[in-house]
């Protein structure tokens, strides 16, 4: 998570501090709609797994919790 | 002396001076005019002042809304003739064959632009703004089609700033005055998820807004979207340095009409601009809360 959270302080300069998992990031916009493939991109480095956007909703990007939770876990 | 009657057209109506553009003849105006002044009651309902935006807007300020990186391809540029070309053309030369100049201007595509530029560096309070205004629009279009696709058309836009969850009760406000003001105008309206007409549409902004839905039509039988729920984040409030007191950057949302193309729905339904016309008065008489 140290990668994402890295991400999203570059993209956004002016935020201060630690995310909060339950941070809303698509409505914030801490997640810039023009950065979002970008953000898909690094998704697919971190999980070594290609993300089909046919098969996602947006809840799964809207929150720190809901990334880790749905991308990042190791279990199974 | 008598009173001058009403003046009738010439046999064969008011000519189109080209692809796109269409003079709206009396009882076409009449109806533009009423509805209108029908869709203002959303103003009313939502104390939102009428205001009148600027008929030109400046290349930079729409360079910092994203406006190039989304729609180049529909921006209306206003340019003037080279200075060395004037002679020439108070001569008599035609207009067509001289170059033109960019004036660092382009004609509106959408009425709210005008709007938020205008608050730029404002804090509009926790409790908000809302402003009301009719604009307008123009956009190049690959094809033009009667009242439904023109190059140049009205907008009217309540646009509000403010809070998260002032956007979020913006729209749906509008989205109700939407289903009041086409049921007492007689119009069946089907209310679907849109896309902005993108140039990218394989880019970033595209693919998030397939995922997450920020515009809202609601369309006319034949498939005219006449009007819009559209929210924006706060996108707006931070590249325009809008702030909504301490919550900071302003979340903004504006509720759209096409009035043209209310026009063209009302035709549509009633069968002639004079039906239309008709019911559009028994309207305006019970109110749309009627």
């Amino acid at each position: 998570m140290e990668r994402i959270a890295a991400w999203l302080h570059e993209k956004n300069p002016g935020l201060d501090g630690p995310i909060d998992t339950d941070e809303d990031l698509i409505e914030a916009r801490l997640i810039d709609s023009m950065d979002f493939l970008e953000f898909i991109d690094l998704l697919e480095e971190l999980s070594g797994t290609s993300i089909d956007l046919q098969e996602v909703t947006i809840d799964d990007f809207r929150t720190l919790g809901r990334v880790q939770e749905r991308f990042l876990s190791t279990a199974g | 002396m008598s009173t001058p009657s009403t003046t009738a057209l010439p046999d064969g109506g008011l000519r189109s001076p080209g692809a796109g553009l269409i003079t709206l003849d009396p009882v076409h105006t009449a109806l533009l005019r009423g509805l209108d002044d029908l869709l203002t009651g959303l103003a009313a309902r939502l104390s939102a002042p009428e205001v009148l935006g600027p008929p030109l807007l400046s290349v930079e300020g729409l360079a910092r809304l994203d406006f190039f990186r989304n729609f180049p391809h529909l921006g209306v540029s206003a340019g003037r003739f080279d200075a060395d070309a004037l002679d020439g053309l108070a001569a008599g030369e035609t207009p067509g064959e001289l170059g033109l100049r960019p004036t660092g201007h382009l004609l509106p595509s959408a009425t709210c632009y005008g709007l938020l530029l205008s608050l730029e560096g404002r804090d509009v309070g926790e409790d908000g703004l809302r402003l009301s205004a009719t604009g307008r629009c123009f956009r190049n279009e690959t094809h033009y089609d009667g009242l439904r696709r023109l190059w140049g058309f009205h907008m009217r836009e309540v646009l509000y700033l403010g809070t998260k969850q002032g956007a979020v009760e913006h729209l749906e406000q509008g989205a109700e005055f939407i289903r009041q003001a086409a049921a007492s105008l007689g119009l069946e309206l089907s209310r679907a998820v849109a896309d902005d007409p993108f140039y990218d549409k394989g880019g970033s902004r595209a693919k998030l807004m397939a995922l997450d839905p920020v515009k809202h039509e609601f369309s006319a039988p034949d498939g005219t979207a006449i009007a819009s729920v559209n929210r924006h984040r706060n996108f707006f409030g931070e590249r325009l340095d809008i702030r909504a007191g301490s919550e900071g950057p302003a979340y903004s949302a504006c509720v759209a009409f096409g009035v043209e193309r209310w026009v063209h729905a009302m035709i549509l339904t009633h069968g002639s601009p004079e039906q239309a016309l008709d019911r559009l008065r028994e309207a305006r008489l019970r109110g749309v809360d009627g």
